[in-house]
């Protein structure tokens, strides 16, 4: 209960004024396309060179929760996901928007944020020691198998057939390894100059989401008649509340996935989101309404991706590690003000330590009050006329890859990778795979590459990675997950195979 | 709507050739060590591709529209814009002055009043400006970020 | 004409809002636009931590008068940034790169990028991260003597990690090899200097070689023994009680202290070279910045251009010698 003593901090004129500029100025550059949380909060950092070293961190840790939730907004709006943690937002909350459910899918994404958020900040304050050892835990074979079991899902995910969709995530897993090898520095696969410096997976993910959208609206054409007209429905945010709690199922999934996953240094915050929505798809009774609009889908991923944002900072914080490149920056804040994480932190800044802690605990519930108010524009988005949408939703695209790095080679990258997706989901594979492949991909070859030299310094490679309890239950349930997906498939397969011979019958 | 039997068939022999061309490279490229785990990769890749094309072949494959010749004539002039903006007009006319234009040329292209009605147009050039204004103050003033110059701005 | 005329309007708006927003006075000389850095590491390692420390106080007026901006090109141990900047980067000045000797120098020796030290011109050094060898809290060793004696009963069964190939801290473990007559097994890390040490805290490898930054910083959090220094002396100021290598006895020189800079590509002006060769040693010097430098644990070691060339070149030749063999 330490931290209660500490609650007075965050209240101060100061600290209060930060901490509600930090929420806008987050949700604002969460907003921007292209600009990932870890950007955002690297761009604050000069700010605060000039604040007391509690004053700065209230503002990067508000700045850091809100940056997060506000990728959703471009996510749902645009279907340009600000970064990974917010791709699966974009499966079903770009739909809802279209459909004119863009408030209610707004809402529900920060209503969930902020349970899911709290939640995970609580278990940062709460379980601390505990938690530290559970992220230490994953050494590279443990690693390995479960970026394998993230590519397991590949199968399942957002996809209408099977094999396209484990296909679609293979072609995401070669894309990953353009480029120059990372261990060895070997060039791979380069075919073109603009790809000396691999792809880089912000401009990958505006262009695989983005780029598709703005053409499937060209194809619209300019005929009026084809322009469909949006019937926009105010939401009142009581009735989202209640939605939010009879949707239980998502919101405890995506929680409980998303804490968990957000331990784990250097894979967390990317797939949380992703994993937290293929499971509740999987054990949805409305499973075939994913994909389409539905609010479980918005409401696993956002409740997921910032329930990670406190535990990943437990490597951090105890252990002076940085479990996660948002994390790294951070600890850059800590360190210009002489604070050294672990346990230095606690015995001698507790000042500091707890009213970081607890101005992220406040910060949840400011970002969703300012988030609601986003809710607002949403209505009007899905009124924009195609041809304004499809030349704004372009110009961002273009704006935003380009200043990940200002490289116009990541604009190029950018715009072929979403041209040739557009044509591949013409035929049925899907961009959610083949982004998970590429995300997963250098986790999964650095931790084989790592194991297998260390288990040659052991007892061979077989032994490393196929050997221990945490092992063998990770490979349980890749195992698991490859058959689940196998049966179901073959279920959905033979109930499609009788609805055909029943309309070849009719017919 | 589904795709013809014929265009599944080409789409699946297009990423056999590409999975193909993968697990060539990664056989044959040195050093052998950077393509170890690409090798295993591919086979994945290269196996899965072969399943895609028997299945394809045989009209198995249903899933997707395909694409048509109305689709491809509705795209083209979007596309193309977008494409000279990105290759070749960004760099040499500068990024802002390019994006205007492409913003501008996009938006009439795809918008359903006739291009001769004078008020349609006023209306375009005030959303162009409009939005392109908020892009300059959020990426150049906000974010500072440096765009190329070209030969104006 | 119209188009003309615009830009000439957009610029007279765009120097006014750069003025009014940047305090710095509208000179004719270089420079006159915000100046970037290319760092070849992700956001928040230490060389991007540094860089952006560093270059806090150039928008002063007595130092540059125009800030500068940090762009983060990470990638293969630091080939991906440097051969964006040996090849692409303007050569007017206004882009300029942090540089990590021996880092870019050992990777041109292996090949396969497109820079050798010829391709760039150092304009000062910031700071020198010497390689230290370190255990985990709970481990056996607790000299380095201890730790080598194991790697010669058990060839190839040490495990030690690292940030990398051909980065300083491969350099350190080759050095120690050659100098102790044994093998070991070094394991180059994803993810730079922290990935590294999380292995050694994690007890995934029986030691490793890190910053010694990084490793200070683990040793407060009590994570961590360091058993010893890869420097000609000891570093007085945050690990007095160290030994160096030497001082232990092994051969290990200073090869691997992983010097951090600032460079420009061949090919820049020489009046902007000067320019900034003259300046940018001051900057580093300021007191504002060498506070947040020691507050950080980051050893700082300014050195002026020529001090950086001749630095270079006896690496250069060092390096070539070492990686002959491999």
């Amino acid at each position: 209960m330490e931290f209660l003593q500490y609650f007075g901090g965050v209240f101060e004129p100061i600290a209060l004024l930060l901490l509600v500029g930090g929420t806008i100025g987050g949700l604002i550059l969460g907003a921007t396309p292209g600009l990932s949380p870890t950007m955002a909060v690297a761009l604050l950092i000069p700010f605060t060179f000039h604040l007391s070293p509690t004053h700065g961190l209230i503002l990067l840790g508000a700045a850091y929760t809100s940056t997060v939730a506000g990728g959703a907004v471009s996510a749902i709006l645009l279907k340009i996901p600000g970064a990974p943690a917010n791709i699966a937002t974009a499966l079903d909350g770009n739909a809802m928007a279209r459909n004119g459910d863009g408030t209610r899918a707004l809402q529900l994404s920060f209503l969930a944020s902020g349970v899911g958020g709290i939640i995970g900040v609580l278990l940062l304050i709460f379980l601390t020691p505990v938690l530290a050892q559970w992220a230490l835990a994953f050494g590279p074979s443990h690693l390995f198998w479960l970026a394998i079991l993230g590519v397991t899902v590949i199968g399942s995910l957002d996809s209408r057939s099977f094999v396209k969709g484990l296909l679609s995530g293979c072609i995401g897993l070669w894309i990953s390894m353009i480029g120059y090898d990372d261990v060895q520095g070997a060039e791979r696969f380069i075919f073109s100059d603009a790809l000396t410096g691999g792809v880089s997976i912000i401009p990958a993910l505006i262009g695989l989401f983005a780029i598709p959208q703005v053409m499937e609206m060209f194809s619209k054409g300019r005929e009026a008649a084809a322009i469909e007209q949006v019937r926009v429905s105010n939401y009142p945010i009581s009735r989202s509340m209640v939605e939010l709690f009879q949707s239980w199922r998502a919101l405890s999934i995506g929680t409980v996935l998303g804490s968990i996953v957000g331990l784990i240094p250097g894979v967390g915050g990317q797939i949380a989101g992703l994993v937290a929505y293929d499971q509740t798809r999987k054990m949805s009774p409305h499973k075939a309404k994913f994909g389409t609009g539905h609010s479980e889908g918005v409401i696993a991923a956002e409740s997921a991706n910032n329930a990670m944002v406190g535990p990943s900072l437990v490597p951090l914080l105890t252990l002076s590690i940085p479990g996660s490149p948002t994390a790294a920056v951070l600890l850059g804040g800590l360190l210009i003000h002489g604070i050294f994480p672990g346990s230095d932190l606690f015995d001698n800044h507790p000042q500091v330590a707890w009213t970081f802690i607890n101005s992220m605990l406040l910060g949840q519930v400011l970002m969703v009050i300012f988030g609601i108010y986003t809710a607002v524009w949403a209505a009007r988005i899905a009124q924009v006329p195609p041809s304004v949408m499809a030349s704004a939703v372009l110009i961002l695209a273009i704006f935003g890859s380009y200043s990940v790095q200002l490289s116009m080679g990541d604009v190029y990258i950018m715009l072929v990778l979403g041209v040739g997706m557009f044509f591949l989901e013409r035929f049925g594979f899907s961009a959610a795979p083949l982004v998970l492949g590429l995300i997963l991909g250098p986790i999964a070859e650095a931790n084989f590459i790592q194991g297998n030299l260390i288990a040659n310094a052991q007892n061979g490679p077989l032994e490393y990675f196929c050997t221990g309890t945490l092992n063998i239950f990770l490979i349980v349930l890749v195992v698991a997950s490859i058959a689940y997906s196998f049966w179901s498939n073959m279920l959905e397969n033979r109930s499609a195979a009788a609805a055909r011979k029943k309309q070849e019958l009719a017919q | 709507m589904t795709a013809s039997r014929l265009q599944h068939s080409l789409m699946a022999t297009a990423v056999l050739a590409l999975a193909a061309t993968v697990t060539w490279l990664s056989f044959t490229q040195e050093p052998a060590d950077a393509f170890l785990f690409p090798r295993l990769i591919s086979v994945v890749f290269l196996s899965l591709a072969l399943w895609n094309f028997a299945r394809a072949m045989f009209g198995m494959a249903r899933v997707g529209e395909g694409i048509s010749a109305d689709l491809v004539k509705k795209i083209l002039p979007g596309l193309f814009v977008a494409i000279v903006f990105v290759f070749f007009a960004a760099k040499s006319l500068g990024f802002y002055v390019s994006s205007t234009i492409t913003f501008l040329l996009i938006h009439t292209l795809y918008d359903p009043t006739s291009p001769y009605e004078l008020k349609g147009w006023l209306r375009r050039i005030v959303t162009t400006a409009v939005f392109m204004s908020v892009i300059y103050a959020l990426f150049s003033l906000l974010l500072k970020v440096q765009t190329p110059r070209g030969m104006f701005f | 004409m119209m188009l003309q005329a615009m830009k000439g309007a957009a610029c007279a708006l765009a120097l006014t809002l750069s003025t009014t927003i940047m305090t710095a006075p509208a000179s004719a000389e270089f420079p006159e636009r915000p100046i970037g850095v290319a760092v070849s590491y992700g956001a928040g390692g230490a060389t991007d931590f540094q860089a952006r420390i560093v270059t806090m106080v150039a928008g002063n007026k007595d130092m540059l008068g125009q800030p500068i901006y940090i762009v983060n090109k990470p990638g293969a141990g630091g080939r991906v940034g440097w051969n964006w900047f040996a090849s692409e980067a303007p050569k007017d000045g206004y882009m300029m790169s942090a540089y990590n000797v021996p880092h870019f120098i050992a990777q041109s020796i292996k090949g396969s990028v497109k820079y050798s030290a010829d391709s760039f011109e150092p304009i000062a050094n910031w700071g020198a991260d010497p390689a230290v060898v370190v255990v985990g809290k709970d481990s056996k060793f607790n000299t380095i003597q201890e730790l080598v004696e194991f790697a010669k009963a058990n060839p190839g069964k040490l495990t030690l990690s690292g940030a990398g190939l051909f980065v300083g801290h491969h350099i350190a473990a080759l050095q120690l090899q050659k100098a102790t007559g044994t093998k070991m097994a070094y394991i180059p890390t994803k993810g730079g200097g922290a990935a590294a040490m999380k292995a050694v805290i994690a007890g995934n490898v029986l030691a490793g070689v890190n910053n010694l930054s990084d490793a200070y910083r683990a040793l407060k959090a009590g994570n961590v023994k360091v058993l010893g220094v890869a420097d000609l002396e000891r570093n007085t100021e945050f690990l007095p009680d160290v030994p160096t290598l030497k001082e232990a006895g092994y051969d290990v020189d200073n090869s691997s202290v992983n010097f951090r800079g600032l460079m420009v590509p061949k090919g820049t002006p020489q009046d902007v070279i000067d320019k900034l060769a003259a300046t940018v040693p001051k900057m580093f010097g300021h007191a504002r910045v060498a506070k947040r430098m020691k507050a950080g644990g980051s050893p700082i070691k300014i050195m002026s251009r020529e001090e950086v060339q001749k630095m270079w070149k006896e690496r250069q030749t060092y390096l070539d010698e070492l990686l002959k063999g491999l």
